[in-house]
């Protein structure tokens, strides 16, 4: 009802502190609302990611000798003849680095010998040849290693031939196909990629990344070696006891430890950011909460300190609806400035953020559903005092309280 | 006078009991959120040692690739460990009143009494020094001396968890014990200690920045001898291949961590200039072909170049204050209503003879009270908030909600911002209405 504006804007100019209060709480309520959501939305897509292997079925040891009988070499052939031969193994490789961890290895890596043009990171790993099958990963372009090209961990020479992810190989031939070029790690002689496979997260060092190459190699460096099991599902804690028991007791020259599934890890890697997520929303709710009560509030404060103006209006002829809307008239007035304000403080906020902590900037959708859901929220706040007030009986006004 | 505001303060509660619980109950919100957030970045931001801040240093020497920076993120930054040729080259020196170097090695001890299978243990590889410079407690023994550094002497010192483990927590100065197939005689075995962060060795590796120490320690040039691998980070550029241990020692790769006690700012320029002298006869030969960076980084540095302190903690934080904010917020207003609520019965009192003074006491001692009550609960909220954020850590990477105790400090926290709470809740509302005049009031009765 247009014709009840200016009682409304003069009960608010009379109740002016109040009514500045509880804007001032709406627009930080919104600022943090908006962009609490914008960052808990980034977390999820991290949380989300695919990690392109069958994490929940594989589990990983670390192996190191310890004694001068210990022999590299044949303690990682035994160990896979074992792991290969256990029932529920799918399949097993030996690894220089263990996915989802930052355990592993980083290199640079050029499209031209001598270290020339731009450099480009990426995680390696060398492996035994059924590494593929081990991790779930697939060959999209190329081929897999043949088992004649697993070099022996006392090769002196890098190996030839590597395998790099799909995305990788994107980075490093934007515009053609990957396979059968050639690439230079920093000791300048050529890798030639043979296939391209599917992306996936191996062993991360910062952010977990796609971009992964993987050698077919006996690990050997640090005298230990990691050997990663993929089993038939459900299967993996139980066979991981099995195995560490037996490797352990199997050769006394060597220790094992960090027996863990790689489920174990990708829940390790996620936490922080499942935290932030539990946190965040925690947070936002409660601010919420707290910010609809200050409107109940303020709005149930104005309905008790006007009963007798309400008597007065309801006496000289205002229906009860005319009442509710001049409460929630009220209210949406409070709301549209502390909104207002709020989207300014929002995107304030948000172009912070994005330059202090790297954070993509804020998507105006985000804003505009808050805004939404907080008048929403806001005027059903409101409601209820307001539904109240109707009730003032018109003798009010004859009564003198 | 006061036992009289109390009670009407407890008055003033009873006639309003949901707005009263409300209120207390958003700046226990606003406080436990606080608490919660301030212990964790307390933690992270902790200077274990602080007490050595200025005599500590780490010793920092850009060894790198002249084609490109260690960190491409941070180019004026050298490596944060060093090459074996430099770290005994300066650990030589006789500057420093103490020094210690550190490396992280795998191993495995057997050969206890009772022990069936042997145990992986994350060794430290360092010199007496360490256990001096960063005040390490023994539980039985001590360090070894400075003699069986450059022995070395096969001596080994444990761990309190690895001794409970082994020896079931007794006494095991003495023992023998065979760590990588080698007899050491156990010299000393460690008392709790667990440094949050662990600020002696942040280039990743072993347990992360907020993880447990090391299980054992040997004396430094074991490392060596032993041709065991590095077990924590290592750095290395260039195309040599590395492929044995002597390699490894002639290399570019940076991989040990030097610590130098210089307590006088003249040792530590004298220790510059032996860096930097140290720094110009080998460029003249061919090494440190960057730009100069020789640098020492007394704790509080050595945590921020490392980032200790993640974004994320920081940002809750700010969250959490931004939350209190609202919380006080919606309380001014709340008792700005109530109190203007409840004007008439001032107007009464003022008209009887109070005073503004002792309207504005009056009222201020009731939102005292409420802040008392919201602060308690805020307390016991922030202790289960604490509890719950070392539960959602315990898998994390940054495995600090290991430390998230409800230390004397979160309790000093929670009063401060109480106190302050109180304040900024209360003083506009108490002022405004001792401000009432109280003919308006008495009129309208």
């Amino acid at each position: 009802m247009p014709l009840n504006a200016r009682p409304v804007l003069s009960a608010l100019a009379r109740n002016r502190t109040g009514a500045i209060l509880v804007a001032l709480e709406i627009a930080i309520a919104l600022a943090v609302m908006v962009n609490a959501t914008w960052i808990v939305a980034q977390r999820i897509q991290d949380i989300e990611r695919p990690t392109g292997i069958d994490q929940s079925n594989i589990f990983a040891l670390a192996i190191a000798g310890f004694t001068s009988d210990f022999d590299l070499g044949s303690s990682e052939r035994a160990d896979l003849a074992y792991l290969r031969s256990l029932p529920g193994v799918i399949a097993a490789t030996t690894s220089s680095a263990v996915p989802l961890t930052d355990i592993g290895q980083g290199n640079g890596i050029w499209r031209q010998p001598g270290e020339r043009g731009p450099e480009f990171d990426v995680r390696s790993v060398q492996v035994d040849t059924e590494a593929l099958k081990t991790l779930g990963v697939h060959i999209v372009a190329g081929r897999d290693f043949t088992a004649t090209e697993l070099l022996p961990y006392t090769a002196n020479q890098p190996p030839s031939e590597v395998l790099v992810t799909r995305s990788f190989a994107h980075k490093l031939f934007p515009d053609g196909s990957a396979v059968g070029k050639a690439i230079y790690g920093s000791s300048g002689s050529p890798l030639t990629i043979v296939g391209v496979t599917s992306d996936f997260i191996g062993s991360v060092m910062g952010p977990p990344s796609y971009d992964q190459l993987v050698y077919a190699q006996q690990p050997g460096g640090y005298g230990m070696y990691f050997c990663l099991v993929r089993t038939q599902p459900g299967k993996a804690a139980a066979l991981m006891r099995i195995a560490e028991r037996h490797l352990a007791a199997d050769n006394p020259n060597r220790v094992i430890f960090e027996a863990k599934t790689l489920g174990y890890y990708k829940q390790r890697l996620d936490a922080d950011n499942l935290n932030m997520v539990i946190f965040l929303t925690t947070v936002t709710a409660l601010i919420l909460a707290v910010t609809c009560l200050g409107i109940f509030g303020l709005t149930a404060y104005n309905v008790s300190s006007r009963t007798k103006q309400i008597g007065t209006m309801r006496a000289v002829g205002a229906r009860k609806s005319d009442v509710v809307t001049w409460f929630l008239t009220e209210s949406a007035i409070i709301l549209s400035a502390g909104i207002l304000l709020g989207c300014m403080l929002a995107l304030g906020a948000g172009s912070w953020l994005s330059s202090a902590y790297a954070l993509p900037r804020l998507d105006p959708t985000y804003l505009a559903l808050g805004v939404v859901l907080l008048g929403a929220i806001g005027q059903l706040a409101a409601w209820h005092p307001a539904r109240r007030a109707a009730t003032v009986s018109p003798s009010v006004a004859t009564q003198t309280i | 006078m006061l036992g009289y505001y109390l009670r009407l303060a407890f008055k003033s509660f009873r006639r309003t009991p949901g707005l009263t619980a409300l209120m207390a109950g958003a700046i226990a919100f606003g406080i436990a959120a606080c608490i919660v957030t301030l212990t964790v970045y307390h933690t992270m931001s902790g200077n274990p040692i602080w007490w050595k801040n200025d005599v500590l240093y780490a010793v920092t020497m850009d060894s790198w690739d002249p084609k490109g920076a260690y960190d491409a993120a941070h180019p004026q930054m050298a490596p944060d460990q060093l090459t074996y040729q430099d770290a005994t080259y300066l650990y030589g020196s006789n500057i420093p009143r103490r020094k210690t170097l550190l490396t992280l090695v795998g191993g495995a001890l057997s050969g206890a009494p009772d022990q069936s299978i042997p145990l992986s243990v994350l060794t430290e590889a360092t010199t007496a020094g360490f256990f001096h410079m960063f005040d390490v407690p023994f539980e039985y023994g001590g360090p070894w001396n400075a003699v069986a550094d450059s022995g070395p002497e096969p001596l080994i010192v444990l761990s309190r968890e690895e001794n409970d483990k082994l020896f079931g927590g007794a006494d095991s100065v003495g023992r023998t014990i065979l760590w990588n197939n080698l007899s050491f005689r156990i010299v000393g075995v460690l008392n709790r200690w667990y440094p949050q962060p662990k600020f002696y060795n942040l280039t990743g590796g072993g347990s992360g920045d907020f993880g447990r120490p090391a299980d054992a320690y040997v004396p430094f040039r074991w490392d060596a001898i032993l041709h065991r691998w590095p077990g924590g980070s290592m750095g290395c550029w260039g195309s040599g291949h590395i492929d044995t241990f002597e390699q490894l020692l002639n290399s570019e790769c940076v991989w040990i961590t030097l610590w130098v006690e210089l307590p006088t700012a003249a040792r530590r320029a004298r220790f510059l200039d032996l860096m930097n002298a140290y720094w110009v006869q080998q460029h003249q030969q061919g090494r440190f072909q960057r730009p100069r960076n020789n640098h020492l980084w007394n704790v509080s540095q050595w945590l921020a170049i490392h980032g200790v302190v993640s974004s994320d903690s920081r940002l809750l934080l700010r969250l959490a204050f931004a939350f209190l904010a609202v919380c006080l917020i919606n309380t001014v207003g709340i008792l700005l209503a109530k109190f203007l609520r409840g004007a008439s019965l001032s107007g009464i009192r003022r008209a009887l003879g109070a005073s503004r003074r002792q309207i504005f006491a009056q009222h201020l001692i009731e939102v005292a009270l409420l802040s008392l009550v919201g602060s308690l609960l805020g307390l016991a909220l922030g202790a289960l908030g604490l509890l719950g954020v070392r539960a959602m850590y315990a898998h994390s990477y940054s495995d600090y909600g290991a430390a998230a105790h409800f230390d004397p400090h979160g309790i000093l926290w929670a009063l401060v911002l109480a106190a302050l709470s109180t304040l900024l809740a209360g003083l506009y509302p108490a002022w405004r209405i001792g401000r009432v005049s109280p003919a308006l009031y008495l009129k309208s009765q």
